[in-house]
């Protein structure tokens, strides 16, 4: 509403100042005119006057009176007294006209001007010779003052219409102006109401201000969609996940109950603590994740050394390898430095480690590679161990997707997700290269500014 | 020595307090923490185990109010919170340490223990010895009945630690911090391997086995 107030006035007050503008000049221009007229007479006579003197001006001024020439004018011619000599008045003429008339011959400036009636004005244009003889010629502005009149009735009439289409004008924009932000208003509103992140504002690819609106509150949506998919994922996980665990925990309970050997339930028991570790770690892990992917997790954006890292990594690792019979050995540039979350970024590399010595054989051979490359850096896991399916590849990534040959090996199996979902965060990317029999080669490519 | 237990679930108060005493510590409870708050200023307590979320009053919100009326007691917190940042407001606020929940028993009586040693220094031995296992930890030295034991690095500190706890359990959590000064998540195995190796080396071929794995909670070094 208040777009169209706004804009009905400044429409009005345009048109209202082009009107008075274009007034002002015609007033002017008319004025000018008419002055202009009195002038070429006055010069006229004036000269006469000088080729001819009193008598000879006297003359031209009858024959032209006779022709009708000087019909509406005023003119006066006095001598070196004040006696009037030739005096021509036009309709409607007073005495109170010649009274000012008199005074106005002894005043300073040469145009004057009488007030006749309410609208016009009587101009009149004054020359005084040496010898103290003066002409005046004068005009009413009557004529003028009409046209100008009926400019203003005229203008009055548009200033109507004008009045009108301001107000049309404004309608309209109300309207069909302000149409996209009901829209959006109305489609947010459904949102609201409905619960439903997954509805969308109609965007379309203009750069107006109004539609990229609109696009950003898409981008929002997404963003709230995603948040409360994750909660809602998250928790549908962790019911499942930790289900499996639970369940074991309480079978083996149940057998220590009802064992008679005080050694057997000993160990029932203990192995029931063992479930409910796993069941906190995979909490642990469950609640990582989903922070990870909805982008709430707390990463710290700090310079982290690679080779570091990756040493730390491989300190947790190396007794298992050594104990396996498989070489763990890394070839990192000692210069590179990335920015990110120290204690993330291990947590990464030492779960694809883990991942490489479990999944490989004796006399196997891990090896860790990082090359830069254009701001972003390429860690490598490489190993020579059983590989990945084809089939299975895409889906490693998975929560709990545990390929069919690496069932027989123990492992909780939320290991890949948390990787990709900690990289990601770092606006990175995963890769996997592998070939069954032969081995894998898991890549992480991370930037090295931060994101 | 008295410590104090506010905590307000009911089974892991009582589950604390009789571990504590039976470790031989007289220990008071409270479910809440306007009655820790009260009980903690007007009474003389060696350490304090307080449970962050509480009725009443929150536990760091009662650490706030106990260091502002100047009772310096060490805190230990226990929390079921996840964040890093919330261990930081802990130990900001007034705690000295803090133990996420679940925890083994084991832990938190070391890390109790850890408190009330605050100003007692205690001379460490230089020599350890369990049962024909020695250790010289001048010299790095270890044998067993004479016959000398090479060990790498981290399978000493692992042995040096479980010899300082003899006859404790130790956790896997409390070896994992002891041994590798950063953290990660005990989803693998590497004390295990480690535990494995140590105990190759020094029990395989050697009676009786000292090194024994409790079930569920983590390892002692004791004879029988």
């Amino acid at each position: 509403m208040r777009l169209a107030i706004w804009y009905a006035a400044l429409f009005i007050l345009s048109a209202g100042a082009l009107t008075l503008f274009v007034y002002g000049l015609l007033a002017r221009a008319l004025e000018a005119r008419d002055h202009q007229a009195l002038e070429t007479l006055l010069s006229r006579y004036a000269a006469q006057f000088q080729r001819a003197g009193l008598p000879g001006l006297r003359r031209v001024l009858e024959v032209d009176a006779a022709e009708g020439r000087n019909e509406r004018l005023l003119i006066r011619v006095t001598d070196g007294t004040t006696a009037v000599v030739y005096s021509a008045e036009p309709p409607g003429w007073s005495d109170s006209d010649t009274l000012a008339l008199e005074r106005s011959r002894n005043g300073d400036s040469r145009w004057v001007r009488i007030p006749k009636t309410p609208d016009a004005v009587l101009e009149v244009g004054t020359v005084l010779f040496d010898n103290g003889v003066s002409l005046q010629v004068g005009r009413t502005s009557r004529a003028r003052a009409e046209v100008l009149e009926y400019f203003r009735a005229r203008a009055f009439e548009f200033g109507l219409v004008v009045a009108m289409i301001a107000i049309a004008g404004g309608v309209l924009i109300n309207y069909a102006g302000l149409a996209p932000v009901r829209s959006l208003e109305a489609t947010v509103r459904s949102i609201v109401e409905t619960g439903r992140f997954d509805a969308r504002v109609a965007a379309t690819a203009s750069r107006d201000p109004l539609d990229t609106l609109g696009g950003q509150i898409n981008v929002m949506l997404s963003r709230i969609e995603t948040l409360v998919n994750g909660m809602r994922g998250a928790l549908d996980n962790v019911a499942h996940d930790l289900r499996t665990p639970l369940t074991r925990f309480r079978n083996v309970a149940e057998q220590a109950l009802v064992s008679d050997d005080p050694a057997a339930m000993r160990d029932g028991l203990g192995r029931a603590l063992e479930e409910a570790d796993r069941v906190n770690a995979t909490l642990n892990a469950l609640i990582d994740i989903s922070e990870a992917e909805t982008g709430t997790m707390r990463l710290a954006s700090e310079p982290v050394n690679l080779t570091t890292v990756v040493d730390e990594a491989m300190a947790l690792h190396a007794d298992e390898a050594e104990e396996k019979g498989i070489v763990l050995e890394s070839s990192v540039p000692s210069s590179v430095v990335l920015t990110g979350d120290r204690t993330r970024l291990r947590q990464v590399l030492a779960n694809l480690i883990e991942n490489a010595v479990k999944y490989t054989n004796t006399g196997g051979r891990v090896t860790v590679t990082a090359e830069g490359a254009a701001g972003e850096v390429r860690v490598s896991v490489r190993d020579t161990g059983i590989g990945i399916s084809e089939t299975d590849a895409p889906h490693v990534w998975d929560r709990l997707y545990r390929a069919d040959a690496s069932r027989s090996v123990r492992g909780l199996g939320l290991g890949l997700s948390l990787v990709k979902a900690i990289v990601e965060a770092h606006g990175g990317r995963v890769e996997l290269t592998s070939i069954p029999g032969k081995g894998s080669t898991f890549t992480v490519v991370l930037p090295t500014a931060a994101q | 020595m008295r410590v104090l237990v506010v905590e307000d679930d009911s089974s892991i108060a009582e589950f604390v307090a009789a571990g504590l005493r039976q470790e031989g510590f007289a220990v008071d409870v409270a479910d809440n923490g306007v009655d820790g708050l009260e009980l903690a200023r007007t009474q003389p307590y060696d350490a304090a185990v307080v449970d962050v979320m509480l009725p009443r009053l929150d536990g760091l919100s009662l650490v706030t109010a106990l260091r502002r009326a100047d009772v310096g007691v060490p805190v230990l917190f226990l929390s079921a919170r996840h964040s890093v940042d919330d261990r930081v407001r802990g130990l900001q606020t007034g705690g000295d340490d803090y133990l996420t929940k679940p925890f083994a028993f084991p832990e938190l009586l070391a890390r109790v223990q850890a408190l009330t040693r605050r100003g007692h220094l205690s001379l460490e031995p230089t020599q350890l010895t369990v049962g024909d296992l020695h250790v010289d930890r001048l010299t790095r030295k270890v044998d067993r009945g004479g016959t000398p034991i090479e060990l790498r690095p981290r399978e000493f500190a692992l042995l040096e630690y479980l010899m300082r706890h003899q006859g404790k359990v130790v956790s896997k959590t409390m070896i994992v911090s002891h041994i590798w000064d950063y953290s990660f998540d005990t989803g693998t195995n590497a004390v295990d391997v480690l535990v494995h190796r140590l105990r190759d080396k020094i029990d395989r071929s050697f009676e009786p086995k000292l090194l024994q794995t409790v079930r569920g909670v983590g390892y002692v070094l004791k004879v029988g």
